[in-house]
């Protein structure tokens, strides 16, 4: 299997007002296309920048994010936001809907970012919204949606253009335990369906016990990684 | 080349699909607290139909003023002598020769009509009353035009050309206890210091709008003036009615570069009018200071509005900077924000100010007490009217698009400042 992402050596440093933080420390990992990934530890441990410094949303202090052999960490501001839309899906924890678009306009909304046609890509969204179970809620707004049809929705997002991979932040933490099921179910289809590489953080045992590889992070730094047959 | 107008329509599409995302979006986001909308709608509005009210009342009262002026004293240009301005005197009246009347010529297809007259103080003696009157000498068929003087006339019968009656107006002829058929004794000083004497009898009375006028005023035919100021062939002002009134300057500059300015000198109305012009822009000073402090005020309602809705939408922002959405993009939704809510307001203001700005426009407001006399003073009708002119409203949408485009450069700030992994989102 090809390599998706890479990191090398990469350092993240905030310069907090009472003293350096070193929240990620040196990590060198690949994953692989098609992989589902949870990375775990403690709060603190760097989970969330570690997704935002591969997600191409920060910057690291050193060291080097690969997104197929192509080096993001010292892309300029607008090739990283174009980079980002046409290969990096995102699911957060929670505020993942646009609020005033519909549930159709909000898995539409990165398709249309990258110029597709108006057929293609209200195809591609009913299809999307049709596989996450929501086919009879295209014309809802996210305030009309459960918290767990609202996860769905951005899962369906996250997938809809077909990027590289989608980093999901804890996209069950605010979920109860069957929506948590139906979503981690959806994912793990769409996962083997299209390949697409998925990397969680999380402390949910749920995800974790769904994931093919579990990468522990403390204090920055890469402590276990493990492959399970799932 | 089938390929290549495919290529350009689908551009031509996405970006016309872009376009309709941050229309859509721009729109959308002010309505997900419609009360504060609203509300922050509301106070543009108000704001507008106040603006629009005070400078529709305040310009109308200078157009009623400055037709009035232009209809009944000055005209739009007048040719006088090099001196009368200076110096009103029958004196310095004017030689009406061929080069006066060849000028006229010249330039006839941007002159309308013109309006001679000649006019001097004069002592009006009744049975048991003198005063001093202001004798117009006219051209009763040009002056009608001009003024419509005929339709002031509230006894009697106009005067004609070569007529020697005279029409009084109605307040002189109250304070001189006389009426039609009455005689009237005129004493003045004529041409190069001749004495000025006539018996006139009363032909008609006018009742003039401007009370100072209609108090002093006596009107007789053009030769019968030039005769009893032995001013043959003399005008104190040459009247000239431009085809096109908006073209008043270019004509007036025009006349000038003919004219021989060693005896002659063309001035319009503005210059004509010079104090009451300036009257005009102290007051309207004043009342543009009145309403930049409103708008100021309607300004920081509106920026508070934005900042609340920058501060609530900050993890907004942060996803769709993560989903790509560029920094122009969202800028240019929350500047348009901006612009919708300011635009709403005063569209909304104008629309519903109009209605009320026309039911004044036929209906002007009387004024009564000491206003109406302080007024009257000054020599106009004591009411208060109002102006439909299209840049009373039309000043105010640029007054609220120019307040639209400064607020919005602050969420455009904000947006290209905005950290996308800032800890507070």
């Amino acid at each position: 299997m090809k390599t998706v992402i890479k990191t090398s050596n990469l350092v993240k440093i905030y310069n907090s007002s009472v003293a350096p933080v070193k929240a990620v420390d040196n990590v060198n990992i690949e994953f692989k296309e098609g992989e589902f990934t949870s990375i775990v530890g403690p709060s603190g441990s760097g989970k969330t920048t570690f997704l935002n410094l591969i997600g191409g949303l920060d910057k690291p202090t050193d060291g080097h994010v690969l997104i197929e052999d192509v080096d993001i960490s010292t892309m300029k501001e607008g090739k990283l936001f174009d980079f980002r839309l046409k290969n990096i899906g995102f699911v957060f924890q929670s505020y993942n809907l646009i609020p005033v678009l519909t549930a159709k306009e909000n898995v539409s909304f990165i398709m249309l970012l990258q110029k597709q046609s108006k057929e293609k890509m209200n195809k591609r969204a009913e299809e999307m919204l049709k596989q996450v179970g929501l086919s009879d809620r295209l014309n809802s707004r996210p305030s009309q949606l459960s918290g767990g049809q609202q996860q769905r929705v951005a899962v369906a997002r996250a997938l809809a253009s077909k990027p590289k991979f989608v980093l999901a932040d804890e996209p069950t933490a605010n979920l109860d335990t069957e929506s948590a099921f139906n979503l981690l179910d959806i994912m793990s289809r769409l996962n083997e369906e299209e390949n697409i590489t998925l990397i969680f953080s999380t402390h949910d045992q749920r995800v974790i016990d769904r994931a093919k590889r579990v990468v522990t992070l403390v204090d920055g730094a890469v402590s276990k990684d493990e492959a399970f047959e799932r | 080349m089938n390929y290549s107008v495919q290529l350009c329509g689908k551009k031509i599409t996405c970006k016309i699909l872009t376009m309709k995302l941050i229309l859509t979006l721009a729109w959308r986001n002010l309505w997900r607290n419609k009360r504060r909308t609203l509300i922050t709608i509301s106070s543009v509005l108000f704001a507008v139909i106040l603006a629009v009210f005070f400078f529709s009342m305040e310009r109308g009262s200078y157009e009623r003023m400055i037709d009035t002026m232009v209809r009944y004293s000055t005209g739009y240009i007048q040719v006088q002598d090099v001196k009368y301005d200076e110096e009103p005197s029958m004196d310095y009246a004017m030689f009406f020769d061929e080069d006066i009347k060849d000028l006229l010529k010249e330039f006839d297809d941007e002159i309308s009509y013109h309006v001679p007259r000649i006019e001097s103080f004069a002592l009006a003696a009744a049975d048991e009353v003198t005063r001093g009157s202001m004798v117009r000498g006219i051209d009763p068929g040009l002056e009608n035009k001009m003024s419509e003087l005929a339709d002031d006339l509230v006894e009697g019968e106009f005067i004609e050309r070569g007529d020697e009656g005279l029409l009084i107006a109605e307040g002189f002829a109250g304070i001189l206890n006389v009426t039609i058929g009455d005689t009237l004794i005129l004493l003045g000083q004529g041409f190069q210091g001749v004495s000025a004497s006539g018996l006139y009898p009363i032909k008609g009375i006018v009742e003039l709008s401007l009370p100072e006028m209609n108090n002093n005023t006596i009107y007789m035919s053009l030769d019968a003036a030039q005769w009893f100021y032995a001013a043959e062939n003399r005008l104190t002002s040459l009247i000239i009615m431009p085809e096109n009134p908006s073209r008043t300057d270019q004509l007036a500059e025009k006349l000038n570069s003919k004219i021989d300015s060693e005896w002659y000198n063309v001035l319009t109305w503005e210059e004509m009018l010079t104090d009451l012009l300036a009257m005009m822009q102290f007051d309207m000073a004043g009342t543009w200071v009145l309403m930049i402090i409103l708008y100021i005020v309607i300004s920081f309602g509106l920026f508070g509005t934005i900042l609340t809705m920058m501060i609530e939408r900050r993890r907004e922002f942060r996803l769709l900077f993560s989903l790509g959405l560029k920094r122009s993009k969202l800028a240019a939704v929350c500047f348009l924000e901006s612009v919708f809510i300011t635009f709403t307001g005063a569209i909304s203001g104008m629309i519903l100010a109009f209605p009320v700005v026309l039911y004044f426009y036929h209906n002007p407001i009387p004024l009564t007490g000491g206003m109406a006399e302080t007024i009257m003073d000054y020599g106009f009708e004591p009411v208060l009217p109002f102006s439909l002119a299209p840049s009373v409203f039309y000043s105010q949408a640029l007054i609220v698009l120019i307040i639209s485009f400064l607020v919005g450069l602050f969420p455009v700030y904000k947006v290209f400042k905005f950290k996308i992994t800032d800890q507070k989102t």
